[in-house]
């Protein structure tokens, strides 16, 4: 049994009297790729903003090997260990690339400019977008944007990836270059937790599934348990609509 | 000395004897006028920035309180003197110091702070909606990438922002350059003053102050053409240059190729 790097217990969050996400209880243990997916408006995003604490829960707990760190003051040097891949990319518009992928590591993790540059380069390289490197973001396309935003998050070696539907933004031709990135990854074994459209996409790479409803985990499992063989009716109809799967 | 009759030998003859003394004003007024900027830039920035750190539950009590009467005292600041005329702020910080508190302020310190204190109070709300224009995924990128509220805002918004009210700061400069001119109030001696001597003198008005609108408009327009260059320096190269794919290459050279023009 491997080690639990994520715990989430009782996690709620509410904005205003909305109730987005209502006694969330799961956990990730090192290596896995779980993905997250279910209808807009279900509360996947929200969940994964409030891994990254980029939402404040409103009740519950979050541990990250052991700790909790919701009542942790050190979210900085949490959110070094999390990385996180968002929808809209955003990349640092003021920087080009290389710059996107260094400043992180020079700025936070106090690492050399030259060692910062060497690994980002590194990285760069691995999806494809090492001659870039000079280029502002408004000069690439959607899928070059993201995978530049997926090194900008791996060049702070963290320990788990998040992405908040990292192909949502993009046309069909693009999707699939940011997939075969983020498949690369998972056979490196990076602890991953996805939040996707793409159910074929989550079915092949993830070893744990959970579909939301409304704010709630109704059904969690192995990538055949929920997409062979779900239990709930609100996942087979949800998965109905994916007839490719 | 006797005054032509004709209109242009009057203009001649006002810049042959009073040339001198218009350009000293003239001069004085941009002094004023750069001087006056600049350091109501970097009073905007601090009041901006101030007036958008977020202030959090989580954050301990000191701190929340200290915030707020920063930023309350800093609206009343920025309410007062963006909500007075500058030439009534002249008068009242000029003579009203020397009455209230016995203080002789040098025209000259008065001149430069006037004139900075009033630029601070713009571009404070200035720099404000500059950062607030700045998306909010620039933010939180930062932080995912564990930048504090520090580093994310020099490194990340600051920079963006920057860009984004550089229009402004120009429109603040050219404001500048024209207004100095209510400093005539407390006898500073800039261009509008000047030339105020000069048509008094000899009664040409008129010719006079043709002079001077036209040097007014050569500042104006010198400079927010300058800026202009300025903000297409800040914009960056169209282009970007492709680095070859070959790893051991770099530091022998990029190869240039054409922007991508409509790929976003």
């Amino acid at each position: 049994m491997k080690e639990n790097i994520i715990t989430i217990n009782h996690l709620m969050k509410k904005f205003g009297d909305n109730e987005v996400l209502k006694d969330i209880n799961f956990s990730v243990r090192k290596g896995d790729i779980t993905s997250i997916i279910g209808a807009s408006g279900s509360g996947k995003s929200t969940l994964l903003r409030c891994v990254n604490l980029l939402e404040n829960p409103t009740g519950g707990e979050i541990f990250y090997k052991g700790e909790n760190i919701l009542s942790k003051k050190d979210e900085s040097g949490y959110r070094t260990k999390v990385g996180m891949v968002f929808q809209n990319f955003n990349l640092f518009e003021n920087m080009n690339v290389l710059k996107n992928c260094t400043i992180g590591q020079e700025k936070v993790l106090k690492v050399s400019k030259e060692e910062a540059e060497n690994k980002a380069k590194f990285y760069l390289e691995k999806v494809g977008m090492l001659p870039y490197i000079n280029a502002k973001p408004k000069q690439l396309s959607g899928g070059q944007k993201q995978r530049v935003a997926i090194v900008r998050a791996l060049a702070m070696e963290p320990e788990v990836l998040l992405f908040d539907e990292p192909t949502s933004a993009l046309d069909p031709q693009m999707v699939g270059e940011v997939l075969s990135v983020i498949k690369a990854l998972a056979e490196e074994g990076f602890t991953m937790i996805i939040v996707t459209h793409e159910m074929q996409f989550a079915k092949d790479i993830s070893n744990h599934v959970v579909f939301m409803h409304k704010g709630i985990i109704l059904e969690e499992g192995t990538s055949d348990e929920i997409f062979v063989s779900p239990k709930c009716n609100e996942t087979k109809e949800f998965l109905s609509r994916f007839i490719s799967c | 000395m006797s005054l032509p009759q004709d209109f242009f030998g009057r203009i001649i003859f006002i810049i042959q004897n009073y040339g001198e003394s218009l350009l000293k004003g003239a001069g004085t007024t941009l002094l004023i006028a750069l001087v006056g900027t600049i350091i109501g830039c970097l009073i905007g920035f601090v009041v901006g920035i101030i007036q958008t750190i977020p202030v959090r539950k989580k954050d301990n009590l000191a701190k929340r309180i200290i915030l707020k009467v920063l930023k309350l005292i800093m609206n009343i600041y920025v309410e007062v003197f963006r909500g007075t005329p500058m030439m009534v702020q002249a008068m009242f910080i000029y003579y009203g110091s020397a009455v209230l508190f016995e203080i002789n302020m040098d025209m000259w310190f008065a001149a430069y702070f006037i004139v900075s204190i009033n630029t601070g109070a713009y571009m404070a709300e200035t720099v404000r909606g500059g950062i607030l224009s700045v998306s909010d995924g620039q933010t939180e990128g930062a932080k995912a990438i564990g930048m504090n509220h520090f580093q994310t805002m020099l490194y990340v918004i600051l920079p963006q922002a920057i860009r984004n009210i550089m229009p402004q700061i120009g429109n603040n400069l050219i404001i500048n350059i024209k207004d100095t001119c209510v400093l005539s109030v407390i006898g500073t001696v800039e261009l509008f003053f000047a030339t105020k001597s000069v048509a008094g003198t000899y009664y040409t008005f008129f010719e006079a102050y043709t002079i001077t609108m036209v040097m007014y408009l050569c500042m104006t327009v010198f400079f927010s053409k300058l800026l202009r260059v300025f903000e297409s320096k800040l914009n960056g190269p169209e282009d970007y240059s492709l680095a070859t794919t070959d790893t051991l290459a770099y530091t022998s050279g990029l190869l240039k190729y054409p922007s991508k023009k409509g790929v976003d």
